[in-house]
């Protein structure tokens, strides 16, 4: 069951996707935040309202924990709209990253802060990734990972 | 043995419809030859040609089709593994799946359609794109492990404008939409060109079975639609007792009517008039055949149906 996401808590995630991406707030003045079970946020353009619950609706971009986690999905989609704390790989480690594989990262780190971070390649958002000023921890859920063999 | 039991499936298809095909000969050796693999860009993912460019790089064999600006075939026979599908940029899709959404006159960002038999989501998703993930989308299906597949391919693709049902759409509640897509399951005998898609013989009354089935979807979204709503009717197989007979049964039972179907640059057939010892309501030519020596397809069945 999904429901409005609080005034608090969507403001809270507009300022995290603006400081941390720099995504513009514009872009989620069309569509409409809820909050569903395990604190996952979705974007929808409209909820619709049916005469039985359906299985899902719109796209899951947040995960609302401690703090904001974005979703593959939502970097992927937005991908044009970022500017922020990108981390370019290059093809082995884009095959390792879609393997869900924690990539090693060498001089370019000094450009991301650490937290949540989005991949690039070929300039795409390829997903999302945890930089501890360490290691890229892969986030990639387990249903997208797999083998690239053209990239 | 494997052999054997595909040359008779492909041998007893182009007899069972020699009669109603345009060109037997060149129907018969066309469903002997392999499908080429084709794919669609969804350009919410990104620019089509940059994507197309990005593509290009490690594969030269991509064709456009003349059809759909979006529509392309490619000797490759793995894109599922490229980062362009990984990504969302693309989705491997047979191009006569790709018609029935190119069908409905006047897809916009201001409808809402249901998708009645959805997963694993290929129509939703370019419905989606050509709605530019604006409007509204129910995508239902009965199958609650043919959601895992919706859900996936909604999510890559970035869809934001779908609501996910798990419905026998012949039970569905009444749901006010402009545009329902009935893109019934069927005997698939249209898809004989990909391995492994027809694995048995089909039996005369295989046919009924689904017709049954297929009569019982496209009924309930004629008893759903309002005045001026659309129905697309398809299906992936030759039989006319699971496409012209379905289609003709709603005009016997319905205030329905038939409109034309016009695909630029795309050649199809007209619906036959009869079958066996069944004659059909004439307006049925207005349904299309899309037969796989016309555009180096698979087999394909569509109808425009309105609701007076």
């Amino acid at each position: 069951m999904l429901v409005l996401l609080k005034k608090e808590k969507k403001k809270m995630l507009i300022e995290y996707c603006v400081e941390r991406f720099s995504i513009s707030k514009e872009i989620f003045e069309n569509y409409q935040l809820y909050e569903g079970s395990k604190n996952k946020i979705y974007l929808i353009k409209e909820l619709l309202e049916l005469r039985f619950i359906p299985e899902s609706s719109g796209l899951c971009i947040f995960r609302f924990d401690k703090t904001p986690k974005p979703t593959t999905n939502f970097l992927q989609l937005f991908s044009a709209n970022i500017s922020k704390n990108i981390l370019d790989i290059g093809e082995k480690d884009l095959i390792n990253y879609c393997k869900g594989k924690d990539l090693q990262v060498h001089s370019s780190s000094n450009k991301i802060e650490p937290g949540f971070i989005a991949i690039r390649y070929n300039d795409s958002i390829v997903g999302c990734a945890h930089w501890n000023k360490i290691t890229v921890r892969n986030q990639l859920p387990k249903s997208r990972r797999c083998k690239i063999n053209y990239c | 043995m494997n052999k054997q039991k595909q040359i008779t499936l492909q041998t007893r298809i182009a007899k069972r419809y020699t009669r109603i095909v345009d060109n037997k000969d060149e129907f018969s050796r066309s469903i002997n030859q392999p499908l080429k693999q084709s794919f669609r860009i969804n350009s919410l993912k990104g620019d089509t040609e940059k994507i197309l460019e990005s593509l290009r790089k490690y594969d030269n064999s991509i064709s456009s089709t003349d059809w759909y600006r979006n529509g392309f075939t490619t000797k490759l026979d793995n894109l599922g593994s490229s980062i362009e599908h990984f990504s969302g940029q693309i989705y491997i899709q047979e191009l006569t799946s790709m018609m029935p959404a190119l069908s409905i006159a006047d897809v916009n960002e201001s409808k809402r359609i249901i998708d009645c038999c959805a997963a694993p989501g290929s129509k939703t998703t370019q419905l989606a794109e050509m709605m530019k993930n604006k409007g509204e989308i129910i995508a239902n299906d009965n199958k609650h492990s043919r959601l895992k597949a919706l859900r996936g391919n909604l999510d890559r693709l970035g869809i934001v404008n779908t609501t996910v049902t798990l419905r026998d759409f012949r039970s569905f509640p009444n749901t006010k939409a402009d545009i329902y897509l009935v893109d019934a399951p069927c005997s698939s005998e249209g898809t004989i060109r990909k391995k492994n898609t027809i694995k048995r013989n089909l039996k005369e009354k295989d046919y009924e079975r689904f017709s049954k089935i297929q009569k019982g979807i496209l009924n309930r979204a004629c008893e759903m639609a309002e005045k001026g709503d659309q129905i697309i009717y398809s299906t992936c197989t030759f039989a006319p007792e699971e496409n012209e007979h379905v289609v003709n049964s709603m005009l016997e039972e319905h205030s329905v009517k038939l409109k034309n179907i016009n695909i630029k640059n795309l050649k199809m057939g007209k619906g036959i008039k009869h079958w066996k010892d069944e004659k059909f309501d004439s307006e049925i030519e207005k349904c299309r055949r899309v037969w796989p020596h016309h555009n180096d397809t698979d087999g394909f069945f569509i109808a425009r149906i309105e609701k007076c």
